[in-house]
């Protein structure tokens, strides 16, 4: 019962959504929770046939007296000569009757306790909400002693009752908080938004996750009054002519089977409510993972994405020497590289199915430059900024691929190939990362004046305190937050401030790249306009590149000085930010420039891109984007495209696009015909 | 400090509510305790006793409510009136006898029980999807277990096969109670087994619990950067995860505790230990109400206390709830 306490409760804050009525089932295919589901169906049938197969009456004394197992008893017998088989087989209906029976009514008690609370508010929440601490805060089992002492005579119905009284209160905490989360649940927004029927909601999305909660407050009940039925009927507080699991116990004890060493007499009634209990607890796990998909991910695909974290260098690609690395990243190319990403893929390894967030992506970041990468959700951006910090977490992992990066002095040297220590060095120092909801990346129990502190504490051992606090107050100054705010929680801090503390804390060591995931997304337009200048600013000041992804493509085509378009986990168009919003050349990115109203100059319309984008596990072939493209041909869905320079001025880089329209320097219908053509689909499509 | 006043309020209102309902148990209970005890020491019972019964039982001619006044009046003098197991020791010198075995066996066996338990399932959840995540069947079990029985069971091995540990009792009879290492060591010698039974058999939960949340406050973002800062694995794992994961167990503390606390009990009449656990046995085989109750109210009162421990902790471990 103590078991799911911490996962359980963890339903009040995770997002989970529940993808289909029936998810729950696939829990069962894990090894582990079939196991709990077999050995509970074995005791169910147990408690069902024992009367039936039991060898003797499991009362009835006999001259064979304190015999161990043997071919007549099985189990061996009592001190009075009574077969314990048949005592167990007798005492496996009483204890699961018990058991489930008042978990029945315990569960019963915290179903209406649970969503009466959480559907009325209010003051009865309040009553009852204190009712149930009140209970869970009372030690139960003194109490059940008591009760059940004033109940001598009543037997198994009076211990059920005991049991519900004292057992109901957790339940129905946790279905409580399960309810009020729930009716704020996006999903069920959602569902209400699309205009689905109440009832169909209630079965479809909401039952689902509250029958998940129920069943595993259920099984931890059945556990724990099993438990508490064995502990009261051991100290004699039941009928003990009874059979159950804790009267065999209890006579075992009063007759001091131990000392006579008759360790048969009370080793099988243990092991039975062990056994049981476990079985329970596994099926209770599978409950959780299917509640807590974070638990789940945990389980999944782990081994294989877990060990290509361990040793990253075991890649596909054949790996080079660090020489011609080195020359592959001068070679040719204009500006000081200070980073060139090869052929990178990511995979997130699913059970059964992989997908490839991040397909074959090469890209190039110079000394100075804001590289901005676009695209929709889901097309793999977030992935593969994580994947350049190599900050992604199994189940996704890194199939091929080299990210070389070159220090001030010159050397080369791959991400990928680093070892751990030379990692933990590598970042911060030299690359910083900024996530989107600083309310979540800021650690929320250290001050951000901490936060700040540790990461210099961890690459400068030598700074003295004072200098680390000077250096402290001196970034809080450098993006904007008052100095007298370093001891400052973030939960005190307002959304804007946070995100300031963040890029504090990633200029804490002068990195040469900062990486920034919609870094602004969260906040409001004013704010947004405040952040993204102060970036730049600082970018000017202190010379470092930034990676920005966004899906603002208007914001980043005013901040960048070159975009990559991402679409399906590959990029399809690179280009310099003025040339790209002058002539897109990619019919994705012309969809996504339509789509997107650009703060300075005149309003487009938002002309939008029909269709939705490719499910990752099933790519579509050819081209990814072929479905939705209004200029698709035949060879789309044939070849996959790649990246075909382009011409056109150029100040950072030559652009490039993988459309096959432009295979053998082809060109694509100027603009207003493409437009033309969505028209026409959209005009179709109604 | 707002949260620990409210939090303060609600034990109060909660240590009223068990008194209450230890004072209106036996009125409304089916049959009348007062009588049937009176009944089995026929004789036996000075007035002033049976007096004492009546006002912890009712059937007396007060109103209800000058009972409920006189319950309390009691209660705040620590008249619990006589013991029947034990007669005629008086219920508070039982308690006082006993309740400092308990005490110091449960919290010691809890605090260790937590920290081994949640320190082990800090690495098991760090190190997931490695072969530690084999040992969770295994420690399923060990949570599934009984404490009673898996005492038994550490009796039969430790002390009747091996002889390394004494098969019961609290300390040597030879050695006198006090402050004094014989009696001292005899104590901690005597105690090893029961600690044994509850600390290991307590793992389990908090192992579990810990290892879910580790896992879960893994892939949160404030742990990303932690890493992308190149902090320390070390730091990464106890201050970022670790100390985040663990606020859940203090919040549900009450219930864990609660679980301890029953496990231990029955343990402890298994050692046939000098605790409270014992006592409440006897009282039980006896029904003896008066000490039950009595030991029902130390008990909770007991646990509310460590439960307000467990929010200070919280509190100091959790800025968002000091605000205000
Ligand atoms: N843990 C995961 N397991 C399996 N697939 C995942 C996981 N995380 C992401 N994906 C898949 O990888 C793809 C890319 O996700 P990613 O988060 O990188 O997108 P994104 O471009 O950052 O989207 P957004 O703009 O919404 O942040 C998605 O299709 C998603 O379904
Ligand atoms: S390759 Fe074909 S489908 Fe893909 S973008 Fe170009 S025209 Fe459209
Ligand atoms: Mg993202």
């Amino acid at each position: 019962m103590a078991i799911n306490v911490a996962t359980v409760q963890e339903v009040e804050s995770t997002d989970s959504v529940v993808s289909s009525r029936f998810g729950w089932l696939r829990a069962f295919r894990r090894p582990l929770t079939l196991t709990g589901v077999i050995i509970v169906a074995i005791f169910c049938v147990l408690a069902i046939i024992g009367p039936f197969i039991a060898p003797y009456d499991p009362s009835s004394v006999s001259k064979a007296t304190l015999q161990p197992p043997s071919p007549e008893h099985w189990l061996g017998t009592t001190q009075t000569g009574q077969d314990i088989l048949s005592q167990m087989l007798y005492g496996t209906q009483v204890s699961m009757i018990v058991g489930v029976l008042a978990a029945v009514f315990a569960t019963v008690l915290s179903v209406v306790v649970g969503l009466a609370a959480g559907y009325l508010g209010g003051i009865s929440d309040e009553i009852l909400s204190l009712l149930a601490n009140i209970f869970l805060v009372i030690p139960a089992l003194p109490l059940t002693v008591i009760l059940a002492a004033y109940l001598p005579k009543t037997g198994s119905f009076g211990i059920i009752l005991v049991i519900s009284i004292t057992g109901w209160a957790w339940g129905a905490r946790v279905l409580r908080a399960q309810t009020l989360s729930l009716r704020k649940r996006d999903f069920v927004e959602a569902a209400r938004a699309t205009g689905e029927r109440t009832t169909s909601i209630i079965f479809r999305d909401i039952f689902p996750n509250q029958v998940a909660v129920i069943a595993a407050s259920f099984l931890g009940t059945v556990t724990g009054a099993i438990l508490t039925q064995a502990s009261l009927a051991f100290l004699g507080l039941t009928n003990v002519t009874e059979w159950s699991w804790g009267t065999i116990l209890y006579w075992a004890q009063v007759s001091s089977a131990l000392l006579t060493g008759s360790w048969w007499w009370f080793v099988p009634a243990g092991a039975a409510i062990a056994l049981l209990g476990t079985g329970l607890s596994l099926v209770n796990f599978g409950i959780d993972e299917f509640i807590n998909p974070r638990l789940r991910q945990a389980g999944i695909g782990t081994r294989k994405a877990q060990r290509a974290q361990v040793r990253p260098t075991r890649l596909k690609a054949p790996r080079r020497s660090r020489r011609e690395a080195r020359a592959s990243v001068s070679g040719g190319r204009t500006g000081d590289v200070i980073l060139q990403i090869n052929g990178l893929e990511v995979d997130y390894v699913g059970e059964g199915s992989t997908t490839k967030a991040v397909n074959d992506v090469t890209l190039t970041l110079r000394r100075g430059e804001v590289l901005g990468i676009a695209g929709e959700s889901g097309s793999g951006k977030s992935t593969l900024a994580h994947a350049i910090t190599r900050l992604h977490k199994p189940p996704a992992w890194i199939s091929a691929g080299e990210m070389l990066y070159q220090r001030d002095d010159g050397t080369v040297v791959d991400i990928l190939t680093m070892g751990d220590e030379e990692l933990r060095r590598f970042r911060w120092e030299e690359l910083a990362i900024v996530f989107q909801s600083a309310m979540h990346a800021l650690n929320p129990i250290l001050s951000i004046g901490k936060q700040i502190e540790d990461a210099i504490t961890a690459h400068r051992p030598s700074m003295s305190a004072s200098e680390r606090a000077a250096r402290v107050l001196e970034l809080l100054d450098l993006v904007g937050i008052q100095t007298d705010r370093a001891g400052a929680y973030p939960h005190e801090l307002s959304g804007g401030m946070r995100q300031r503390a963040m890029i504090a804390v990633g200029l804490a060591l002068d990195p040469e790249i900062i990486v920034m995931d919609e870094p602004t997304t969260a906040l409001d337009v004013v704010i947004q306009r405040q952040i993204v200048e102060k970036i730049i600013e600082l970018k000017d000041r202190l010379g470092f590149s930034v990676i920005f992804i966004t899906h603002d493509l208007s914001l980043l085509i005013e901040m960048s000085d070159t975009i990559a378009v991402m679409y399906a986990g590959r990029v399809v168009e690179l280009a310099d930010a003025k040339e790209f919003y002058r002539n897109p050349r990619h019919p994705y990115s012309r969809g996504l420039l339509g789509s997107f109203p650009t703060l300075s100059g005149p309003k487009r319309e938002l002309a939008g891109i029909p269709g939705s984008p490719p499910d990752l596990r099933h790519p579509p072939s050819g081209c990814a984007f072929n479905p939705r493209c209004p200029l698709a041909f035949d060879r789309c869905t044939v070849v996959v495209p790649p990246l075909f320079a382009l011409s056109g001025e150029a100040e950072w880089r030559q652009a490039e696009a993988a459309c096959l329209l432009y295979e053998g320097g082809g060109t694509v219908p100027d603009r207003a015909s493409v437009h033309e053509t969505d028209e026409r689909l959209i005009e179709e499509a109604r | 400090m707002r949260v620990l006043l409210r939090r303060g309020f609600f034990y109060l209102i909660t240590a009223w509510a068990a008194i209450s309902l230890n004072f209106l148990l036996p009125r409304i209970m089916p049959g009348d305790p007062a009588d049937a005890l009176i009944e089995k020491f026929h004789g036996k019972l000075t007035p002033a006793a049976v007096q004492a019964l009546r006002v912890l039982f009712g059937q007396g001619h007060a109103s209800l409510w000058q009972q409920y006044v006189d319950y309390w009046h009691n209660v705040f003098t620590g008249d619990f009136g006589i013991s029947y197991a034990y007669y005629p020791t008086p219920v508070s010198d039982v308690l006082g006898q006993s309740i400092g075995w308990t005490l110091v066996l449960i919290s010691v066996c809890t605090v260790l029980g937590f920290v081994i338990g949640t320190g082990l399932g800090m690495i098991v959840g760090w190190k997931r999807g490695s072969w530690l995540d084999s040992l969770i069947p295994i420690t399923t079990l060990l949570s599934s277990i009984p404490y009673f029985w898996f005492a038994i069971c550490v009796v039969l091995l430790f002390a009747i096969v091996l002889h390394w540990f004494p098969l019961s009792g609290g300390y040597a009879v030879t050695e006198t109670i006090g402050f004094n290492w014989g009696f001292i060591s005899s104590a901690v010698y005597y105690a090893a087994l029961p600690a044994l039974t509850i600390v290991v058999a307590s793992i389990g939960g908090w192992l579990i619990g810990m290892r879910n949340m580790m896992i879960t406050t893994l892939s949160e973002d404030y742990v990303k950067l932690a890493e992308a800062k190149g902090l320390p694995k070390r730091r990464v794992m106890f201050t970022y995860a670790a100390r985040n994961a663990m606020l859940p167990s203090f919040s549900s503390f009450a219930m864990s505790l609660g679980f301890v606390v029953g496990g231990s009990i029955v343990t402890e009449v298994v050692f046939n230990y000098p605790g409270i656990g014992t006592v409440l046995f006897k009282a039980a085989q006896a029904q003896d109400y008066p000490l039950m109750q009595g030991i029902f109210l130390v008990i909770t009162v007991t646990v509310l206390v460590a439960n307000m421990l467990a929010d200070l902790a919280y509190v100091f471990l959790d800025p968002r709830t000091r605000e205000g």
